[in-house]
């Protein structure tokens, strides 16, 4: 008799869900069964009963667990992997730590940069539509000169608005000062600016009261900040339709209030007045040759850019009379979201701007990476001597090469995972501290989804760099020479490795070399003599009775004790920007546009600043000096007089004469050079007092020039600043960078040490025995610390020689940005290989000398 | 003596093993409960008891002859172990005494009734 088959598809099913120690005996049962149930029963009533029994036996304790089976999956062997991985890790500690902390250390510099960049990234992008807002740029051609930025008419944007049926909405925008208001007997002196009518329905600041399309209407309304309402009337609310005094002589009235600007938008400000009143206070910006202000628009959806841009080019000519092909703007668009990080122009061009340093840090951040992930490589090839065991007998019990590279992709993604884990920690912790060094408001990401994942993405990827060499070569390893204990690290791996130690430190040299550059060129800024003297100057903005009665409030400053001199300016002198090319002498080449640099200033204007006078004299009381001029030395080679002084110039059409040439002098920063300047003699109202005190009575002079202020001044605050910080203020970019350079470099020589020290105590180890028998032959401490420490200090020598070139060529060009810099320096360069010798050496010998003084017996008894 | 886990079920497949003596496997035990108690038995049910009573150590199992009505498969034997008699015995004992407490009067007026 044959057995009766049962029906297949319920019987594949239990010995699919079966745990395979029961499924024969229990199947020898149900067949049994349905063989004696087939010889009683109809074939269906068998068939049913069987496909009951099946179902009934599916149960917990018959079910196989889901894992632990051959031939379903490897998870077994995958726990035997990390638990190889893990106990590797326990017996190696000090292996163990330098990986991770290296790795950590790498990561959490890379992780840091990631935040920053988004950040970077992220400014400006809560406005709505910010997709088709867009920026008017300007090139302006002055003769030969062309420069671009964002100047344009102050009735630019209206005309655009009327005239250009692709632009949805225009608005003009002015320049942000610190102005003083007050209310009642509130007195504050913020930052802000003037804005067109359709700004707030333009861009997204959001508003608190009022409504966006009538907050800046009428000529005298003002929009306040919640900070500035609250600090002036107590709450937003109470601020609303309340009168507000600017400058101690308008009369504004609140009309919106929006909420404090924070850290992601680009421009900020705590108030904002309207374009009329702009226009009221600055005549000038109402004529078309003229430009000053900066206009958004806001182009229509489904519209083509650069159509709009090649159209707008020219828009400028049918409005200024002036405008000729010497002189004369041209228009273009840049997109508002890359005004940010792009604004630098150059010949007119849009040329970088803070993107330049997302791009370094972006590199940085890669090279730093690489490097833990350098160590993390070396330590594992130089390991692998021990594990060359374990390999050959995976082999020779059957593990096939791919599964031996997963296993060290395995171990290299636990090692990452952990490091991830420690450099997450180590990320917090260094928030407040980076936060403060870059001057942003990051917040921990840990709460973020997004965060993770970019995370679990680093790890995979670094854990694939990290794990992809030692894997590959391992997994190479003959199984017959490795049991065979003839198994040496061949020459090829040796090579690698000191390939991979050369990479690192010339990385690390480089970033040094950066690091020493970036900051002797910031001492050099600092330091120079700017042909003035900016330290012990303060000004003081010109309002109220200062700015009315400026004579009363020189005479009676000058009495103050630690005050020797005092004059006035339009503007600050280490940002001067006012320029001109209406200037016209006698041999002025026809169609020649210099472009003049140009200031008004009071009495002493020199013997205030303290700058040199190369020919003739200083405005002074005692002479009509209101249509006499002082020119610079740039300026004076350009006009080309014999002799300058009491030569005829004509500026602005007014003509006069030279009295005198001050030796050049740094009036903007040392990103370009000295322009031609023009200073006059004017009695306006806005600008600074400049006020210079002696060296060492700064202080007392603030003091009683407080007490002056209030007496003299009482609507307003005593808002003075120093010069210096102004100067500094000017290069806080350049100080951020060379703190993060600093930071880089001290983690990146770190790194490289610490993977220069796992290699050390690995070849001592290797060569215990040589070293043992070198000393009972005779060797002396000395020379066994010099054999083991040369090999490794001729790898930091490679690397000094490769990385002088790369980081010689790579600072000089960060040089040239600036017009005036120190130049890359032998010293410089000896300096980052010096320390990177005295280092490595110190690591060196930690571990060298250690071996070195070890008891031969101790080594050798074994043999 | 200790406490020990035993349900009704796993009582009767213990106590059926004991009776089949030697004989006992998946079907046999099965067919016997089915006939003595007359209750029908899954194959599932028997299977995890089986289990968990060779899991807590009562029984024990040995892999038998295979033959042609089970399509080559072994037959998986079972009997019981020191502990798992020891735990009948306390078992059977416990019942007793339990028999034994009820006084007779009252049973006997239950049983009239």
């Amino acid at each position: 008799m044959t057995t009766p088959a049962p029906p297949k598809l319920p019987l594949r099913f239990f010995r699919w869900y079966c745990h395979p120690k029961l499924r024969d005996s229990i199947e020898g049962d149900l067949m049994e069964l349905y063989a004696e149930r087939r010889v009683k029963h109809a074939k269906w009533k068998a068939d049913l009963q069987f496909v009951w029994d099946v179902l009934l036996l599916f149960r917990k304790g018959i079910i196989r667990p889901t894992e632990g089976y051959q031939n379903l999956n490897n998870y077994g062997m995958l726990k035997n992997y990390f638990t190889i991985g893990w106990r590797n890790l326990a017996k190696d500690k000090m292996f163990s730590f330098i990986n991770i902390a290296g790795l950590s250390l790498g990561l959490t510099c890379s992780m840091l940069i990631f935040l920053w960049i988004r950040d970077e990234y992220a400014i400006d992008a809560f406005h709505r539509d910010i997709d088709r807002i867009y920026t008017v740029t300007s090139v302006e051609y002055s003769g030969t000169e062309v420069t671009g930025g964002y100047d344009t008419p102050g009735l630019l944007a209206e005309e655009l608005g009327k005239s250009i049926p692709e632009v949805e909405r225009a608005c003009s925008f002015s320049w942000s000062t610190f102005y003083s208001f007050s209310a009642d007997d509130k007195k504050v002196k913020l930052n802000g600016t003037f804005a067109g009518p359709e700004f707030f329905s333009m861009f997204s600041y959001p508003i608190l009261l009022g409504s966006k399309e009538t907050a800046l209407q009428s000529p005298e309304s003002i929009a306040l900040s919640r900070n500035m309402a609250t600090s002036l009337f107590g709450s937003p609310e109470a601020a609303m339709n309340k009168a507000v005094r600017f400058e101690n002589q308008t009369e504004l009235k609140v009309t919106a209030v929006f909420e404090d600007i924070g850290d992601m938008a680009s421009e900020k400000f705590d108030f904002l007045m309207t374009w009329e009143l702009f226009l009221r206070r600055e005549p000038w910006a109402k004529d078309w040759h003229n430009s000053g202000a900066t206009t958004f628009v806001k182009l229509r959806e489904h519209t083509d850019a650069a159509a709009v841009s090649a159209k707008i080019r020219e828009f400028i000519k049918s409005y200024d009379k002036e405008y000729s092909s010497l002189d004369r703007l041209e228009l273009g668009l840049q997109p508002f979201r890359e005004k940010y990080l792009h604004s630098n122009f150059k010949n007119g061009h849009l040329d970088g701007g803070r993107i330049e340093y997302v791009q370094l840090f972006t590199v940085v951040a890669i090279f730093i990476t690489l490097m833990a992930c350098i160590n993390f490589m070396n330590l594992s090839t130089a390991k692998s001597v021990r594990r060359a065991k374990e390999i050959g007998v995976r082999k020779v019990t059957g593990a096939v090469r791919g599964s031996l590279i997963l296993q060290f992709m395995l171990e290299s993604l636990l090692i990452t995972t952990v490091a991830v884990v420690v450099s997450v920690v180590l990320v917090t912790a260094a928030l407040p501290q980076f936060n403060a060094f870059t001057g942003k408001n990051i917040h921990s990401p840990i709460a973020e989804l997004q965060f993770w994942g970019g995370l679990t993405a680093l790890a995979a990827l670094t854990a694939l760099i990290a794990g992809s060499y030692p894997a590959l070569l391992l997994s190479s390893f003959r199984p017959i020479a490795v049991l065979k204990n003839n198994f040496r690290n061949d020459s090829s791996s040796v090579a690698f490795r000191k390939t991979l130690v050369v990479v690192q430190f010339a990385l690390a040299i480089i970033f040094s070399v950066g690091m020493i550059v970036i900051s002797s060129q910031l001492n050099f800024i600092q330091n120079k003599n700017l042909g003035y003297q900016k330290n012990n100057l303060i000004y003081l903005p010109m309002e109220g009775y200062v700015a009315t009665h400026y004579e009363t409030f020189k005479d009676e400053a000058l009495k103050l004790p630690g005050v020797t001199a005092i004059t006035r300016m339009n503007q600050r002198p280490v940002e001067m920007e006012n320029s001109t090319g209406a200037v016209e002498w006698e041999g002025k080449a026809p169609n020649t546009l210099p472009n003049f640099t140009h200031a008004a200033v009071g009495y002493d204007f020199i013997k205030t600043m303290q700058s040199e006078l190369l020919l003739g004299r200083d405005f002074d009381e005692a002479f009509a000096d209101s249509t006499n001029y002082l020119i610079n030395e740039t300026a004076w080679k350009i006009i080309g007089y014999k002799d300058p002084i009491g030569a005829p110039l004509t500026f602005w059409g007014r003509k006069g004469t030279i009295i005198g040439v001050v030796k050049d002098f740094h009036f903007n920063s040392f990103h370009v050079s000295i322009k031609p300047l023009i200073i006059r003699l004017k009695r306006g109202s806005q600008g600074y007092a400049l006020i210079r005190t002696a060296p060492d009575k700064t202080h007392e002079a603030l003091a009683a020039l407080e007490k002056l202020h209030q007496r003299i001044n009482p609507d307003f605050l005593f808002a003075h600043q120093f010069a210096d910080e102004e100067y500094r203020y000017m290069y806080q970019r350049e100080e951020m960078v060379q703190r993060l350079s600093t930071g880089f470099a001290l983690v990146a020589i770190f790194i490289s040490c610490l993977g220069l020290l796992g290699l050390v105590i690995f070849t001592a180890e290797q060569r215990t025995k040589e070293i043992g028998v070198r000393k009972v032959l005779g060797a002396k401490s000395r020379q066994i610390v010099t054999l083991l420490a040369g090999d490794f200090l001729s790898l930091v020598l490679v690397a000094i020689a490769i990385a002088a070139p790369v980081a010689y060529y790579a600072m000089t060009q960060w040089l040239t940005g600036f017009e005036y810099h120190v130049s890359v320096q032998w010293w410089m360069l000896a300096w980052a290989a010096g320390g990177a010798i005295a280092i490595a050496s110190a690591t060196i010998s930690v571990h060298a000398v250690k071996a070195a003084l070890a008891n031969p017996v101790k080594s050798l008894r074994s043999e | 003596m200790k406490h020990y886990q035993l349900g009704e079920f796993e009582e009767v497949v213990m106590l059926t093993v004991g009776v089949l003596y030697n004989e006992a496997y998946g079907v046999s035990i099965k067919k016997e409960i089915e006939s003595r108690l007359s209750r029908s038995v899954s194959v599932g049910a028997l299977q995890t008891a089986l289990i968990r009573l060779e899991d807590k150590g009562y029984l024990k199992s040995r892999e038998g002859e295979a033959t042609e009505e089970r399509a080559g498969r072994p037959k998986k034997y079972f009997e019981i172990t020191a502990l798992g008699a020891r735990v009948l015995d306390h078992v059977r004992s416990t019942r007793e005494e339990l028999w034994n407490s009820i006084p007779k009067v009252a049973l006997k007026l239950i049983m009239t009734n």
